[in-house]
Formats: C-alpha cells, structure tokens, sequence
C-alpha cells in the first residue's frame, strides 16, 4: 500500500470519530432543500401531495434511518448513533467494492 | 443533495434508469482498467466518499449541504471510477440509511455520480492543460464548478416535476434552482474546493509520479 492511501486511511479513521461534527454543527437547522418528509412538504404547501404520500413509503428497511439508531434522540446518544452509522457504512462500501473489484475482474485475469 | 422518494414521478425515475444503463455498463467495463495497486486506493476513496456526505455544514437561511468528494476520486483516478464509487455509497445510503431513495437513485447517480465528476474533472483539465492554471487551483475551481452543476440539475429534476406530473415535488423550476444553486454556491462549493485542492496538493507533494506519468501518457 502506498503512502497516499495509508494517510487517507488515517484521515478516513479520524473522519469516523469526528463524525458528530456533521451534526452537532447543524443541529438546530432544518434538512437540505428538498429532502424533507411527506408531512413537512404537504403542511408547506398546504395540500396532500398523493404521488408522493405513495412513493416515499416504497422502502422503510432502513436499519439506522437518518444514520443513528431509532430513538437516540439526544445530542449525546445521537452522536454515537452516527459514529456506529460512520463504521457500519464505511464498512458496508468498502465490502461492496471489493465484491465488485472481485466480480468484474474475475474474468480478465489472474494477476488482478 | 440526495432526492428522496417520492419527489420524483415514476416518468422522471425511469427515464434516469434509463440514461444510467449505458453509463453503468461504460463505467463497470472500465472498472477492469483499474491497476491492482490503484485498489486499495479506490477502496478508501469510496469510504472517504461515503463520510465526507455525513458532513453536514450549515448554509445561512437554515438548511444543509454536504461535499460528496466526487471531483477528488475523478482527479486521482479517473472520472469512471467516481461513477463506480458513488453507485455503490449512494446505494448502501439508501438502503441502509434511508438517505436519498430506490426510485430516485438512478438520478441521484446521475447528479453526484456522473456529472459532478465529470464536470469537475474536464474543468480541473482545460483549466490545468490549456490555461497551464497550478493543477491545485485548478482542482479546487473543477469541485465548486462540479458540485454546484449537479446541485443545479437536481434542482432542474426536481423544478420540472410539477410540469410532467403533479402530486411529487410540489415546488417548480423557478423555486428549486436558485435553492439548490445558491446553497452550494455559497457553503458546499468553498468547502469541496479547500477540501480537493488540499488533497491534490498533498498527493502531487507525496506521489508527484501518478501526476507525471498521467501528463506524458497524455503527450
């Protein structure tokens, strides 16, 4: 392993712990535009919204909506729900890519 | 920038399926190009893709934004390895965190997975080659440009929705670009700039060959 990736390899470590950050720092603001939920859109516009009412409950098997786990409501208990978010993410992008790296360079050759 | 949803109709969803098809089959074929010692560095890439989106930084008026770390992977690697990357963040972030969606995730790729790389990889390349601008400078101006071109077409996605199909995104163009615009103009835009001209400088100061070797190969 080179030296670049080595050293984003600590910063990736070190992003994980510092994580709260992300939402310590906006904690009294309101989501990015445009990705509020149902209710919140329909009482700002101030009618139902059907489509959307439909379309938005396709998938609720989110284990940790939001990136923390359902109920840690407080800063505290937040921050560490986001800081298992952080881990359990990066570890779940990381297997992906290395199941796709393994997949698709399966059939070109040996050496990959 | 993540749509999530519901803000988009089945029309608007399925023609950005179908845009993504040949982007996906273009981008995965290239996925055979990458050097067994470029790998690792993909690998963790993608994870500093995936953390740099749980940055959350303030924008003045009392929403959000985030960098995505697009325009780096595009620089360092290729623009078809930012393809790859962010498919596969976007996707765990939807599945996993409820952060964006299944039926928008084609378009959700196709604003953070394609065109804010590929934006910001060819303006960090005119700008560096045929301005002969310092490639730091450069790299930091291609991620503004980048992000804010795919914050503006998510809001164009999301703007034209009432036009096609009411019921989804109630809000329309003359409400959703400027938001999306001005949001990653003034907060996300800076940030991915500091942020990609620091690692840029940091990889050209450690790695000066993966710069060099991309210049003659270039010729």
């Amino acid at each position: 392993m080179d030296r670049v990736t080595k050293t984003l390899l600590v910063i990736v470590g070190v992003m994980v712990i510092l994580s709260p950050i992300g939402i310590l720092l906006v904690w009294n603001y309101s989501d990015a535009w445009g990705e509020w939920d149902v209710q919140t859109v329909e009482h700002m516009v101030g009618h139902r919204l059907p489509g959307m009412e439909k379309l938005s409950t396709i998938w609720n098997h989110a284990v940790l909506p939001d990136y923390n786990v359902p109920g840690w409501e407080d800063k505290l208990h937040a921050s560490i729900g986001y800081i298992i978010s952080a881990i359990v993410g990066t570890a779940l992008v990381v297997l992906l890519y290395y199941l796709l790296v393994k997949f698709i360079a399966r059939g070109q050759s040996p050496a990959g | 920038m993540h749509i999530p949803d519901g803000y988009l109709g089945p029309y608007t969803c399925a023609f950005f399926y179908l845009i993504m098809i040949p982007i996906w089959y273009r981008a995965f074929k290239w996925l055979k190009n990458l050097k067994p010692s470029q790998v690792p560095l993909l690998g963790v890439l993608t994870a500093f893709a995936f953390l740099v989106m749980m940055y959350n930084m303030p924008v003045p008026g009392g929403t959000t934004v985030h960098i995505v770390g697009g325009t780096i992977i595009a620089i360092l690697i290729s623009p078809w390895a930012a393809t790859v990357s962010l498919s596969i963040v976007l996707l765990i972030q939807a599945l996993f965190f409820g952060d964006g969606g299944i039926t928008s995730y084609a378009a959700n790729v196709f604003n953070m997975g394609v065109v804010l790389p590929f934006v910001g990889y060819y303006t960090y390349k005119f700008l560096s080659e045929r301005f002969k601008l310092n490639e730091v400078l450069s790299a930091g101006i291609g991620a503004y440009v980048g992000i804010v071109t795919a914050a503006v077409m998510a809001g164009v996605e999301l703007g034209i929705q009432p036009y096609i199909q009411p019921g989804y995104c109630p809000y329309p163009l003359s409400v959703s670009v400027p938001a999306m615009a001005i949001a990653h103009l003034v907060t996300a835009g800076p940030a991915a700039a500091v942020v990609t001209g620091a690692v840029v400088w940091y990889v050209k100061k450690s790695r000066p060959d993966l710069f060099a070797m991309r210049t003659i190969a270039r010729g």
